[in-house]
């Protein structure tokens, strides 16, 4: 006699079984004391699986709220979830741009016979990879750890005159929500590296690049961060919307080795590149405010706050010493 | 003869009079399928209003699987944003667990949160699939709709689902949970 398989048994009682299939099982169980008890081990197996969920309910009594309360929340939510849709295919878009320009840039460097001028990335024994989709994670695992030595013109031995601490250190632990409830605003790219998508409003479609210190000080003009006493091994760089600096990420080696990433740049562009920092070894320093930028526009001055981050493979409070010794040209 | 613009009324009401049905129905579960994953009871209601407003701007065809998959998607961002947040899940047991009783003695309190632990430890030694599919099923859902979201084909539900029991039960198990006042008599 061929007895009823033990998955079918549960899903006899789980009443996945079309009619006929219940009635053959039903037929078989009459006669076989086997299955029979086979059939009640599952019973008592399944209700003890479900008495243990039932142990992993938060609450004993569950309420909805009334359906109308929810109807009136549906604007809202519908409209973040717009925003939400444009990050993800920015961030697609931005993926597949930056593999563009970094096959470019990777075929730029096989093939082109004139040196290029000293910069603080060729100087390196290593030089810094084609960047990838993710320019905070892609620094972050590329830049190789350099034996620490004399950079006369990389290390910054004294704060010049021209350089400030980052503005008091605000904790932001809600970064998250702030940068839901901003808007991104809509890219209205200018400079030599901006390209642009029609169906995309985010400063994604913009290009990271990666570039000399120099090159990043003629670009960006004021906001570089950096923490004085490190070595810079990288500079990455993305042009802002119209009125707007760019953001701006600084690989610096600490004396262990480690590389340090200082992300400075727009609220929502930070955010967004913390957000992909989604490694447990890899921790961010509570963000601080610094200067924001002030970008007229139709409706008159507006203000978008800025914030800088540093980043690294260290604890956090360790990132949070760190940030504090940032200083924003 | 009902219009056009009149039979499309009529169905967007029948379609938000269904939504609204499966609310009152199905929300404790999206709630409880949704703390199974984030373990945060304040969270998982905020998702769970969240999964229903979507319902309604959507109008899914099929609502209980959309949703149960909306809820998932969810379950997940949030499961990265807390680990972006450095915030373990197991951090939340500091918070007080309510009780399913509503004076509770302190040794039924200290049970609670022992068989709590082990339960919710237990759900953690299933691999990924297998958890996904027996909260699914706990959930309510049919094996199809499980079949559906999971990417599994249906006949391969009952298989896993069998075999998730078993290990649930058997991690359970192992763990020896003994009642408070009994491990002290």
């Amino acid at each position: 006699m061929r007895h009823v398989p033990e998955v079918e048994l549960h899903a006899y009682l789980d009443q996945a079984l079309s009619r006929s299939q219940c009635v053959e099982i039903e037929t078989h169980l009459a006669t076989c004391a086997h299955c029979h008890g086979q059939r009640d081990e599952i019973a008592a197996l399944r209700d003890r699986t479900t008495a243990l969920l039932g142990q992993l309910t938060p609450r004993s009594l569950i309420l909805p709220p009334a359906f109308e309360t929810l109807a009136a929340r549906k604007p809202v939510v519908a409209a973040a979830a717009v925003w939400r849709d444009r990050f993800r295919r920015a961030g697609l878009w931005a993926a597949s741009l930056a593999a563009a320009v970094g096959a470019g840039w990777a075929g730029r460097s096989v093939f082109d016979s004139h040196p290029t001028p000293p910069a603080v990335a060729s100087s390196l024994p290593h030089p810094l990879p084609v960047l990838l989709a993710d320019p905070v994670a892609d620094l972050a695992r590329q830049a190789t750890p350099i034996p620490i030595q004399e950079h006369p013109t990389r290390f910054v031995a004294a704060r010049p005159a021209g350089y400030r601490q980052a503005d008091a250190i605000a904790p932001a632990p809600t970064l998250q929500l702030v940068a839901a409830l901003l808007p991104m605003h809509e890219a209205s790219p200018t400079g030599p590296f901006a390209v642009t998508h029609p169906d995309t409003h985010s400063p994604f479609d913009r290009i990271w690049r990666s570039v000399t210190w120099e090159e990043a000080l003629r670009i960006a003009g004021s906001g570089l961060p950096f923490i004085e006493g490190l070595p810079v091994v990288g500079v990455l760089l993305q042009p802002g919307a119209a009125g707007e600096r760019p953001t701006v990420i600084v690989a610096q080696q600490d004396p262990g080795g480690e590389v340090i990433q200082s992300i400075e740049g727009p609220v929502a562009k930070v955010s967004e590149l913390l957000d992909r920092q989604a490694t447990p070894d890899l921790h961010a320093s509570e963000p601080a405010r610094t200067t924001p930028d002030y970008v007229e526009g139709p409706g008159g001055v507006r203000r978008t706050l800025r914030i800088l981050s540093v980043t690294g493979r260290l604890p956090v409070d360790s990132l949070n010493a760190l940030a504090r010794l940032a200083t924003i040209r | 003869m009902i219009g056009k613009v009149g039979w499309s009324a009529q169905r967007s009401r029948e379609s938000m009079d269904d939504l609204e049905r499966l609310y009152k129905t199905h929300y404790a579960a999206v709630v409880r399928f949704l703390y199974r994953k984030i373990w945060d009871a304040d969270r998982a209601e905020d998702l769970a209003q969240e999964v229903f407003i979507r319902a309604m701007a959507h109008r899914p065809e099929k609502p209980r699987a959309w949703i149960f998959a909306v809820a998932a998607n969810l379950a997940r961002d949030e499961a990265r944003a807390a680990i972006r947040r450095k915030k373990h899940l197991t951090l939340l047991k500091d918070d007080p667990i309510p009780l399913s009783t509503p004076d509770p003695s302190a040794d039924d309190a200290v049970e609670h949160d022992e068989r709590w632990e082990q339960v919710s430890g237990a759900l953690a030694t299933l691999t990924e699939r297998d958890r996904e599919v027996l909260l699914l099923w706990d959930a309510g859902l049919s094996y199809p709709e499980v079949a559906a979201q999971t990417g599994l084909a249906v006949g391969a539900v009952g298989t896993t689902l069998a075999r998730a029991r078993k290990r649930l039960i058997e991690a359970y198990d192992k763990m020896g949970f003994q009642p408070a006042h009994a491990a002290r008599s």
